[in-house]
């Protein structure tokens, strides 16, 4: 399965996104999942950004959150555009959580 | 082109869930895919008429009605959610559509994608 | 002619909003579905309690009697009654110390015949990869 999870939060990732597994796991940060790029809690990355190499994050919602420039380097920005062509080009499956 | 069918239950004030929902799908139907746009729960607010734009609220009519006019758009509004509301038929924007949850259903059948944006 | 698969996972807690009880209200609308398709054509849904979510399976819920609505065990009950396929997390009981006695497990005092099946994630897991659409709630 080709899986895409447009994570939206911050919190309470490990019910659901920790768990899933896929043959392909696409990780798209929206939304306040976004600071998943960002924020160091306790001075550690998120463990969001260890689950899979496919790592994207909407540019809107890091610039509207003041993130923009300092997001991993590991997440590759995408705009709206390139998130149609994800959902519809790389993964079978998309989730919102 | 393909086929994106979009759930969302957020609301349209007090949640940004439903301007990303409506921003995916602009940028869907500009590539030309074409979108089925159902809303249930609290995000039935979008599909009343005569919404004002604040600078403090989201504001999304008018975006929607240009999405409506390119006919690769349609949205359909929960019609037991949207009564519970109170948004009845006559309260309703233009173009936009009202049926019981099963045309969900039915528009993920039929669909390349299915993008379930559950409530906030 | 062509079934396609909806898995509903559900994920949050009850009451609180609105999203497992549209979870549950949308798996069962499957029932009527087939007015839109063509002959032959059908969704099978099924539905799964992961996380918070299996406290949406407690029995006992008086959301009648407190708020006058429907409870979630009642609609639980005539999802099972409406022979859907329902899976509980067996680990997620396991974290939150529930017994299969607190669980809403059969709907036999409304007539109905299929169980919920407690299962591991695995299971759940598996059912999302023979699904075609994945909804969250």
């Amino acid at each position: 399965m080709k899986l895409g999870v447009l994570v939206s939060d911050y919190r309470n990732m490990e019910d659901t996104l920790l768990r899933l597994t896929a043959d392909t796991l696409g990780i798209i940060l929206v939304s306040n999942g976004v600071y998943h790029a960002k924020v160091k809690e306790n001075g550690k990355t998120s463990p969001v950004l260890e689950k899979s190499p496919h790592l994207y994050a909407l540019l809107e919602d890091i610039q509207t959150r003041g993130l923009e420039n300092e997001i991993d380097g590991r997440v590759k920005s995408i705009t709206y555009n390139d998130l149609v062509d994800l959902i519809f080009g790389e993964y079978e499956k998309v989730i919102w959580i | 082109m393909a086929k994106l069918t979009i759930g969302v239950f957020s609301s349209l004030v007090g949640s940004l869930s439903l301007d990303f929902a409506v921003k995916l799908a602009d940028a869907a139907v500009k590539k030309g895919h074409s979108v089925d746009f159902w809303v249930s729960g609290n995000a039935t607010m979008l599909s009343k008429k005569e919404q004002r734009a604040f600078k403090d609220y989201s504001a999304l009519q008018k975006t929607l009605q240009e999405l409506m006019k390119t006919g690769n758009f349609q949205a359909t509004a929960c019609e037991a959610c949207a009564e519970a509301r109170g948004y009845h038929k006559e309260d309703t924007m233009e173009g936009f559509q009202r049926h019981s949850m099963d045309w969900y259903l039915a528009s993920g059948f039929s669909a390349d994608r299915v993008l379930h944006i559950g409530g906030d | 002619m062509a079934i396609k698969k909806i898995a509903f996972i559900v994920k949050s807690l009850p009451y609180k909003t609105e999203a497992s009880r549209l979870a549950l209200t949308h798996a069962i609308a499957s029932q009527t579905v087939e007015i839109y398709l063509e002959d032959g054509d059908n969704v099978e849904p099924v539905l799964a309690f992961i996380g918070d979510g299996v406290l949406n399976c407690l029995k006992d819920q008086k959301a009648m009697n407190a708020y006058g609505v429907t409870s979630l065990e009642q609609h639980l009950k005539n999802s099972l009654l409406l022979d859907l396929k329902v899976l509980i997390c067996k680990e997620d009981i396991g974290k939150f110390s529930l017994s299969e006695d607190s669980l809403i497990m059969d709907a036999e005092d409304i007539g109905g015949e299929t169980k919920a099946n407690i299962v591991p994630f695995s299971e759940i897991m598996k059912e999302m990869e023979s699904a075609n659409h994945l909804m969250f709630f």
